[in-house]
């Protein structure tokens, strides 16, 4: 295959265990150029691990495992010249400045991008004289993809970026990576929050236990497994679940925390005979409302778990 | 080489905007030095203050009080008996010297061939021996020296001052060389707490996801604690010089190369220790356990022949009981433990043990 120019990550049947526990364990998939990829489970899941043996940290157990065409064992050093790397919450030197961690982290590559166009990449024109201790929990964030962009790599390795992150500081974030997106930069990201990856990632991969569960485009993810849509509402008293489940379209009924589920192939069907048997028994169906299936059901469905912190 | 010194310029920034590490490194060893050098040297030096207490008043008693002004060691203190003897009760003065009424009469009858015969009383405080006798013998040489003079004979049996710093008193010059390997020993050691600090934080394993060389970060590190190591030794032994008079002996460029060695050897056991410990708080703990019955029992601040015998069997494996007698023998020519060469030889094993400990053992997160 020439697949080289095309692929900026190729990984087969990777495999890495520690001891007994099996961290990573047959995990195939590729990265495009130019795309966002992104690796979704929960804590324990495998996929710090995985990134980690694609940056060079750890060597693999077996498998293949190629980044920007190199194999990461024969030439470690000229892959982490052109990728950038965050770390899960790492502090760095706490009493060196954001200017002069840039400059310091630049003069580790042959080619860095000037520290002042950096900073402004990241919006810390203000802190550049601050000492990274000082520096608010995603002032800390944003310096640390600042340091993983000083080469100007061709691409980038996220370790949960916004773990940890009030959700104003998280949307700065993505508007961050999607502007590397833009400018054609490659990603790979690992994350626990389903809106993060639905927002940013061209593709995702569902990973637990160490193997990967599903791959694909979210929408995709989600058309495959739930054709049909969320029918939901409140009721008091509760309408029987056997009479709901007769309802036209409906293929399943269920109780979620609190709130009465239909999932329903005819949408217009089901709420139609919804309102007009809860109104034969005199019963008023409150708080309707209609949703697409999300990436979290699709990990409840695959994983029988929620996925959480 | 851009790269090392630019990561050492971080180091010694990253030190000197901490307080902490500041005060550890530097002003502690200052701190002793001060501390020591107060305690042992005295007020006014090494000198004992003597009352003197002339009741003859004449040629001949001033005369003798000149020789005894003459002897360094001591310090005289004109006054009566009764003021004297005040005196030495207060703890003003260590003896008096007390010159009786006759002493010129005495020399004249000697000189016409008659018997004569006239006593130098020295009050001494039985508890502080050492110094009485070093007031009597004194005392004695120099009236001796009036003996044979008035005699108009000539010594034949004369002793001659040799200078050679002896261990067995307690003095700042014994203390200095002592306080700097002390110095370099926390330094070395010490250099555990934030290498496994930056373990912990992620910072080694961040580093190490760029293409920076290993040994350049390892070699950051060594620079930065040898800077210090210098500037350490500087501020001892000039502090040990303006102040406390202590001079050294032996060559600079020698002393240099001693403590450079000395830091290089602690420097590999804090790398050994680092390569074993998981946590801060561990290394916190595990460093004091090791550096702090070393500096008792290694007789840095006390002569090695002082401990105990099965101390000494102790002291006999610690390094720092080495780095201390090869500077104190090269800075203030002290008593040794060992040879020189033996003590050096013991750092550089030293030294080479702990590095292979470290290549092998080290983790890098």
């Amino acid at each position: 295959m020439t697949q080289g120019s095309e692929l900026v990550i190729r990984v087969a049947d990777l495999k890495k265990h520690y001891g007994d526990v099996r961290a990573v364990d047959g995990v195939t998939f590729e990265v495009a150029r130019g795309e966002v990829f992104g690796m979704l489970g929960p804590n324990g899941a495998g996929k710090t691990t995985t990134i980690e043996v694609l940056e060079g940290l750890r060597p693999p157990d077996s498998g293949t495992v190629e980044v920007l065409g190199l194999d990461v064992l024969r030439h470690p050093q000229s892959i982490k010249q052109r990728i950038g790397v965050q770390l899960q919450s790492v502090s760095l030197y706490p009493r060196l400045t954001v200017t002069e961690l840039l400059d310091l982290f630049g003069s580790f590559f042959n080619h860095h991008v000037p520290t002042k166009q950096l900073i402004d990449a990241v919006d810390l024109g203000e802190r550049a004289h601050a000492w990274a201790m000082n520096l608010s929990g995603g002032q800390q964030q944003r310096l640390s993809i600042a340091l993983a962009l000083v080469n100007d790599p061709e691409l980038v390795f996220l370790d949960e970026p916004t773990t940890g992150l009030d959700p104003q500081a998280r949307r700065s974030l993505w508007d961050l990576i999607r502007g590397l997106q833009d400018k054609g930069t490659s990603v790979m990201l690992t994350t626990h929050y389903m809106e993060e990856a639905t927002e940013l990632c061209n593709r995702v991969a569902i990973m637990d236990h160490g193997h990967i569960l599903e791959m694909g485009a979210v929408s995709d993810l989600i058309g495959r497994r739930f054709r049909e849509r969320a029918v939901f509402f409140d009721s008091n008293p509760k309408l029987p679940m056997e009479l709901l489940a007769r309802l036209g379209g409906v293929s399943r009924a269920a109780q979620e925390e609190g709130q009465t589920v239909l999932y329903s192939n005819d949408v217009p069907g089901t709420v139609g005979a919804l309102l007009a048997t809860a109104d034969e028994v005199s019963v008023e169906p409150r708080n309707l409302g209609i949703r697409q299936a999300t990436l979290e059901d699709v990990f409840l469905d695959l994983t029988g778990r929620a996925l959480r912190d | 080489m851009g790269t090392l010194l630019g990561l050492t310029v971080a180091n010694v920034k990253s030190l000197a905007r901490d307080r902490a590490a500041l005060f550890w490194t530097i002003f502690f060893p200052i701190m002793f030095v001060f501390l020591f050098g107060w305690i042992f040297g005295g007020s006014g030096g090494s000198k004992i203050s003597v009352g003197f207490v002339d009741q003859d008043g004449t040629q001949a008693s001033g005369g003798l009080r000149q020789a005894l002004a003459g002897v360094t060691l001591l310090s005289l203190h004109d006054g009566t008996l009764d003021a004297e003897k005040a005196a030495m009760q207060h703890g003003d003065v260590s003896a008096v010297i007390v010159v009786p009424k006759g002493l010129q009469d005495a020399f004249v009858q000697a000189r016409t061939g008659n018997a004569a015969s006239i006593a130098v009383q020295v009050y001494g405080d039985p508890s502080q021996n050492q110094t009485t006798q070093v007031v009597q013998g004194a005392v004695a040489q120099v009236a001796n020296g009036f003996n044979l003079a008035a005699l108009g004979g000539s010594a034949i049996l004369t002793v001659s001052q040799l200078t050679l710093q002896s261990t067995s008193i307690s003095s700042v010059a014994y203390l200095v060389p002592s306080i700097l390997a002390m110095a370099l020993m926390q330094l070395g050691i010490f250099a555990a707490i934030p290498l496994v600090q930056q373990r912990e934080k992620g910072i080694l394993k961040r580093i190490g996801a760029t293409p920076l060389a290993r040994w350049k970060l390892v070699g950051s590190n060594v620079l930065l604690r040898l800077m210090v190591a210098i500037v350490d030794a500087v501020l001892i032994i000039g502090i040990g010089f303006a102040v406390f008079n202590v001079h050294i002996v032996g060559n600079l460029l020698e002393v240099g190369a001693i403590v450079l060695l000395g830091s290089a050897s602690f420097l590999a056991i804090g790398f050994a220790l680092a390569s074993f410990l998981k946590t801060e708080e561990q290394a916190q703990g595990v460093v004091q356990v090791v550096q702090l019955p070393m500096m008792f029992l290694s007789g840095i601040f006390f002569s090695f022949d002082f401990l105990p015998g099965f101390l000494q069997t102790v002291a006999r494996f610690l390094p720092l009981t080495y780095l201390g007698d090869a500077l104190r023998q090269v800075m203030v020519n002290g008593a040794q433990v060992a040879p020189l060469g033996a003590d050096l030889a013991i750092l550089a094993g030293w030294l080479v043990v702990c590095l292979g400990i470290s290549a092998r053992s080290f983790r890098w997160e």
